[in-house]
């Protein structure tokens, strides 16, 4: 035995999941490991690698690979080569499979089963996991698993994954499997098999091993007439989204008190236990204000994923995806770009991310280019602050005048973006791009599903916040710290730091709409995320005190030193406000290249300044100089 | 004497009614082969189909395949010929 055998042999065997999208194959795999994952991405792309490891009854140490989600093995998706590269053993960095578990739904044989007689051919072991019986049973399909093993020439088990217990089978069924590597056959195998000849295959072994009972009334098709109808689901749709944004804003008001008040408190004790200098302005003005800042975005992210994942999870999400296709199809996006726009509400950067499931190249990077265009609760301070100060809280009909000055920002931002959208579509001048999009049956939300779920952003978003965005707030501190104010100095200190003088080197360029040297000097911290612009301005007008202190106190102070030409103007360059740092650095992964980051920087500070310098001049025309 | 129904494309099929998948017309799509990967998700000759609804004119139809409901684009639905019943 070589050292590479023996190293192969001393690895625990590794067992992959495959099966189509939607046969409830992640909610196996949950079943299997509990929260025993790793998630990375795997190498070069940003598909998700999904290991965990668990062990048989038997004792026998086992990992796992969730697979993506594959309709065939001919791969016309980034998801699918990955999972036929690694399923063939053709992916570097992946050792191919001791086993493959087919996971498939036991209401959808005649879709599910097709995959499955294409991976056989591989000449893998294999083990077919009947997933859902328990929902089959319901809808009347008998399934005869001893005769389809038979047809098969491979186990068959029956799983329910979202029960306790519901993996037993496939557990014992394991145990019995001899693990040992193989090697799988070529790729050619597949293709060799013209789709109708297989299709041919799956009626036949349908015919011999299930009947199925006259089909009772589908509950997810009558659903569907009411959610799919041309003017009853927007509705439904529209009310949905209210919903979820009254409860993004309101549910987290209370854990954001609370985070700001910890993150606060922290601050005042760790400042009063540490003497006076450069470190403990470093930590507490640095660290814990800056990371705090955007840890208090966690709740509303957590909250907006809450719904998503439900939704997601319910089967509704592809629904919302029929129903906004013709709209996002006139700019050239395609439906399923609603849920990486939905969650840049909250903030662009899981947008970004969410991005990855629209498969088509160019859909999914104009997704990404617009993403940041969707109003993130980052700018709300920032507009509150403004509109608080400037706007008057005059009633007009039922509605409250800053209410509306709130809402035109919104509908600003999600105009030019489809704006945007429709200009690369015109340029790239491509044609329609296939939808093909499966909508599954209606199921209740699975509640390990969502929690892992929800766990698994929280992770993410503040593995992000403990490197990248520190990282960030450290060297910003630097920038505003550093030189210090000279002796006998009239501005307060940041005016003489690296930050004050890009700052005023900034006035130059931003002048003409209206924005004077202080305004400039605080969107210089306001790059690493937007609403520390509203605590730079507190330090520029020499404030002392934090959070809520600084916005009430702060608030007055530049309703009195600014116009309100300069207020609206600087409203509208938010609405664009291309600094955001993090953004761009998720951009530039996501893409793959650093390109695609600048150009979202140089588009968004193109539109930021022509829509502010329109607002200045028109609203000094108007006199409100 | 029986009236035999012609041939259309899905596109055409109203709401509710149902057919069987004749031919699907080669279409390939920026790498991607739409006709291929539509008889992977089970519009295969000879297989039935059946229009759950409609959405906007214009926009995607909702079609059943077996015990699956796939959102297909206009265009696409148009690659599809089919003997309505």
């Amino acid at each position: 035995m070589g050292v590479m055998e023996q190293q192969v042999a001393a690895r625990s065997p590794l067992i992959a999941l495959l099966g189509n999208p939607n046969c409830g194959k992640t909610a196996l795999f949950n079943r299997l490991t509990g929260a025993r994952q790793k998630v990375a991405n795997y190498a070069g792309v940003t598909i998700e690698r999904k290991e965990g490891s668990f062990t048989s009854p038997a004792g026998r140490a086992l990992r796992v690979l969730d697979l993506p989600g594959a309709y065939s093995l001919s791969a016309q998706t980034p998801d699918e080569a990955i999972t036929r590269d690694v399923v063939a053993g053709l992916r570097a960095g992946e050792a191919a499979p001791d086993a493959v578990v087919c996971v498939v739904n036991a209401t959808n044989l005649r879709l599910n089963l097709r995959l499955v007689l294409e991976i056989q051919r591989l000449g893998l072991p294999m083990l077919l996991a009947l997933n859902m019986v328990d929902v089959a049973k319901k809808r009347g399909i008998e399934i005869d698993t001893a005769k389809l093993a038979q047809e098969l020439g491979m186990p068959v088990v029956e799983t329910v994954a979202i029960q306790t217990g519901g993996e037993q089978a496939l557990l014992d069924a394991l145990d019995r499997m001899a693990l040992a590597p193989a090697t799988p056959n070529s790729l050619d195998s597949i293709d060799a098999v013209p789709v109708e000849q297989t299709q041919r295959e799956v009626r036949r072994i349908l015919a011999a091993c299930t009947s199925h009972a006259h089909d009772t009334g589908n509950l997810s098709e009558q659903i569907d007439h009411v959610v799919l109808h041309p003017v009853i689901g927007p509705v439904v749709l529209a009310a949905l989204m209210f919903v979820i944004f009254q409860a993004v804003f309101s549910w987290a008001e209370a854990p954001m008190d609370f985070i700001t008040g910890s993150v606060e408190s922290i601050g005042a004790w760790i400042g009063g236990a540490m003497p006076e200098g450069p470190l403990r302005s470093l930590i507490v003005d640095g660290i814990i204000a800056g990371v705090g800042g955007v840890l208090v975005f966690l709740p509303q992210i957590l909250i907006l994923f809450f719904f998503i994942l439900i939704l997601e999870d319910c089967g509704y999400l592809p629904r919302a995806a029929f129903l906004l296709d013709r709209m996002m199809g006139g700019v050239g996006l395609s439906g399923r770009a609603f849920i990486p726009l939905l969650s840049s509400f909250a903030c662009a950067i899981p947008g970004v991310m969410a991005a990855r499931t629209i498969q088509n190249p160019r859909d999914r990077l104009v997704t990404i280019m617009i993403a940041p265009l969707m109003t993130c609760s980052a700018r709300l301070p920032v507009y509150a602050l403004i509109i608080a100060a400037f706007i008057p809280a005059r009633e007009i009909g039922m509605f409250n005048l800053q209410g509306l000055v709130l809402f035109a920002l919104y509908a600003l931002g999600i105009v030019s973006a489809m704006g945007v959208a429709w200009y690369m579509k015109r340029r790239s001048g491509g044609g329609q791009h296939p939808l093909l999009l499966e909508l599954p049956a209606y199921h209740w939300p699975h509640l390990q599903t969502l929690a892992l779920g929800l766990w698994e952003r929280a992770k993410i978003f503040l593995t992000r916040v403990g490197t990248l965005i520190l990282t960030l707030m450290v060297l910003l501190w630097f920038l505003s710290s550093f030189p210090g104010a000279p002796e006998g100095a009239t501005q307060p200190p940041i005016y003489y730091s690296v930050a004050g003088m890009l700052g005023r080197a900034l006035a130059v360029i931003f002048e003409p709409i209206g924005f004077g040297w202080q305004i400039c000097i605080a969107l210089v911290p306001g790059m690493a995320a937007r609403e520390v612009a509203v605590g730079a301005l507190g330090t520029v007008y020499a404030l002392s005190g934090s959070g809520d202190e600084v916005a009430n106190t702060l608030g007055p102070l530049i309703a009195g030193s600014w116009s309100l030409a300069t207020a609206l103007s600087l409203l509208a360059w938010y609405v664009y406000a291309p600094q955001c740092i993090a953004t761009l650095s998720v951009v530039r992964r996501e893409t793959g290249s650093a390109k695609y980051a600048w150009m979202m920087a140089g588009y968004m500070f193109a539109l930021a300044y022509t829509a502010s310098f329109i607002t200045y001049r028109v609203a000094l025309y108007l006199g409100a100089g | 004497m029986t009236l035999v129904p012609t041939l259309t494309t899905l596109d055409a099929l109203k709401a509710g009614q149902s057919a069987t998948v004749i031919h699907l017309a080669p279409h390939a799509l920026g790498g991607q082969d739409v006709a291929r990967r539509l008889m992977e998700l089970g519009f295969v000759p000879g297989e039935r189909i059946r229009m759950l609804k409609r959405g906007l004119p214009g926009g995607p139809v909702a079609v059943k395949v077996g015990e699956s409901t796939f959102a297909l684009r206009k265009f696409e639905a148009a690659l599809v010929s089919i003997q309505p019943e």
